[in-house]
């Protein structure tokens, strides 16, 4: 499969409204199959809608929820990316993101990053993910799922580069704020969120799709402009922003093998060099090993060095000085 | 040290500092989706607002009629005897060039017999209680026309209190509370709102001549970038005057704004039970069940 159709449901959740969400995606679901897709993605937390506060373990769903199995009973020869609250065996309450293919749950994945800064609070409501895996599919590329916030930290898209992805999807529920007319786009957070992606697809020469959902909880405003980017960092269909819809978007697949013979950058990637480097870090963050750029008497593990020793409180055990 | 911007051109009709210049086509509709989505979550499909003449009311009676509609707005001017006859004149021209409903509700004879004992009455605890008794009229026709109360207070005049507590601030919902004056009439001059509201001197006009500007002692334009470079864009006081601010101007602001921080904030509950409203019973205000039936 080389032409591959992808669907776009940019859509505004009702906030914690699941089986109008739900009877939605089934109406989307059915929509994009008869315009001819191959894929279909729904934003970050299309089935319960974003500013949940405590209302999210009211809307938590198992994986083996009947109402997950009535959505992937609908991915008979389809691929489809679906977000919602999922709850753990142990009850802890993540924001996650699912591939359904075949009529089974082929793939979750887990947002790892909670931005609780500014206007989120999510590390109060939800876990974070420990895992990220790209993934098989029925498309014949492998995939990389991410949710939102994790798209701001990079090594999320290179890891699920260098792990087999060769379609990167992020769905979201970005919050547009920033008017400033001196933005390309009008609104600063469009402005950020393209230049991010673009450079993501060309860093990692993979497809990049995102699906942002639009309309409004409470204060905030979401600003859609849903993406497809190609593998050269080339935008291929931009969706309006604040506008619902279902968009579609004609790719081949062949793009990336093309970009990735002409532009070997993940042939070149030094993975190892990566891991050694990252590993000293976290040793001299955890005070295991001498940090280089550490401030002269700064004891292990922190880089600045007290003013005056002396005046530490009792009970402080100076560690070994450089 | 960041440059001091030059001022963004408005062919004349008020100064607009360049760094405060915004999309005024996303915020309209971001308002607009803002406005339709607080309604519709609340079971609402008109709102009503009060409109005084000034350009903060006229403005957001624009961007609610460009939401819902005019026929689905009930603006309602409430004037006191002192009021200034061209507010109500300006307020007139928006509802006549808008065709949204509109009333008249003299408030004169309540505020009046409330200080009849009371001659002596400042300024500061008439205009307020004005500001409440206006208040008090929106609710009672947030009933009668059935629709939710639109807030028309700006960024600029929020942030240093420059309001009413339970007054002019108490609404439903506001869609210009996050911009500041200078911001506002960007918005009314790409709306067409009457060129002689947007060039006026704001005024709260409890008085005759009554400004703010001459009241607070400063220009908006000026306020509006100090405000924007000191809380949206973090500067400290002293790279605010690096930046050609005047040190005690810039100080007597951070003032203002430290002591009106209750205005713009819920009055905390004092912590007893298990769960608290605010505290750790945290739940949308709009939220499944929560519309009117």
């Amino acid at each position: 499969m080389t032409q591959l159709r992808i669907a776009l449901a940019q859509i505004a959740p009702q906030l914690g409204m699941f089986d109008e969400n739900l009877a939605l995606h089934h109406e989307l679901i059915s929509e994009a199959r008869a315009k001819g897709a191959g894929l279909v993605v729904f934003p970050e937390l299309g089935l319960t809608g974003y500013l949940l506060q405590d209302l999210a373990s009211e809307v938590a769903i198992r994986l083996d929820d009947p109402r997950l199995a009535t959505l992937a009973a609908e991915t008979d020869g389809l691929s489809v990316v679906v977000s919602f609250v999922e709850e753990s065996g142990d009850h802890r309450l993540f924001i996650a993101a699912a591939l359904l293919e075949d009529g089974r749950i082929r793939h979750v994945h887990r947002k790892l990053f909670l931005p609780t800064y500014g206007l989120f609070d999510e590390r109060r409501f939800f876990a974070a993910g420990d895992l990220l895996r790209a993934t098989p599919s029925r498309l014949g590329v492998g995939l990389g799922l991410a949710v939102c916030e994790d798209f701001w930290h990079v090594s999320v898209p290179q890891l699920l580069a260098l792990d087999g992805a060769q379609m990167l999807i992020n769905v979201s529920s970005s919050p547009g704020r920033d008017l400033a007319a001196t933005n390309e786009v009008g609104l600063g957070t469009a402005t950020s969120w393209r230049t991010i992606m673009r450079t993501y697809a060309q860093l990692t020469t993979s497809f990049v799709v995102f699906c942002n959902r639009v309309g409004i909880d409470e204060s905030i405003s979401f600003w859609g402009g849903s993406e497809v980017i190609a593998p050269t960092g080339e935008p291929l269909f931009s969706a309006p922003f604040f506008e619902e819809g279902l968009f579609t978007v004609d790719v081949s697949l062949a793009d990336v093998r093309r970009e990735r013979v002409a532009l070997p950058l993940l042939r070149d990637e030094r993975p190892e060099l990566a891991v050694r480097e990252m590993a000293r870090i976290v040793a001299e963050r955890a005070g295991l090993h001498p940090d280089t750029t550490a401030e002269d008497g700064a004891d292990p593990g922190l880089d600045v060095a007290p003013g005056d020793p002396i005046e530490r409180p009792i009970g402080f055990q100076p560690g070994a000085r450089r | 040290m960041t440059a001091v911007p030059s001022v963004t051109d408005t062919g004349g009709l008020f100064e607009l500092p360049a760094e405060l210049a915004i999309d005024t086509d996303i915020a309209r509709r971001v308002i607009g989706q803002f406005i339709r989505g607080q309604l519709r979550q609340a079971g609402f499909d008109k709102a009503v607002l009060g409109l005084s003449g000034g350009i903060d009311s006229a403005l957001v009676a624009y961007l609610t009629a460009e939401a819902i509609g005019a026929g689905k707005l009930l603006c309602v001017m409430m004037p006191y005897r002192a009021s200034s006859p061209a507010s109500r004149a300006d307020a007139e021209e928006v509802v006549r060039r808008l065709g949204s409903a509109s009333e008249v509700v003299d408030i004169s004879p309540t505020v009046d017999a409330f200080f009849a004992d009371d001659p002596d009455a400042t300024p500061l605890r008439r205009g307020n209680f004005m500001a409440r008794q206006r208040m008090a009229v929106l609710y009672d026709r947030s009933v009668t026309w059935g629709g939710l109360v639109v807030g028309t207070g700006n960024k600029t005049e929020s942030l240093i209190g420059y309001t009413t507590l339970f007054g002019d601030s108490a609404c439903a919902f506001n869609p210009i509370g996050d911009l500041y004056k200078s911001q506002v009439r960007q918005i009314a001059a790409a709306m067409g709102v009457p060129e002689q509201i947007i060039t006026k001197a704001p005024s709260a006009d409890l008085w005759p001549g009554q400004t703010d500007e001459s009241e607070a002692g400063f220009s908006y334009p000026v306020l509006d970038r100090l405000l924007f470079w000191r809380i949206d864009k973090r500067r400290s006081i002293d790279e605010l005057v690096e930046m050609g601010f005047d040190g005690a101007l810039v100080e007597r602001v951070d003032r203002m704004v430290a002591t009106s921080e209750f205005k713009r904030q819920v009055p905390p509950i004092a912590k007893l039970g298990p769960r608290t409203a605010g505290v750790d019973y945290l739940y949308p205000r709009r939220r499944p069940g929560s519309a009117r039936g």
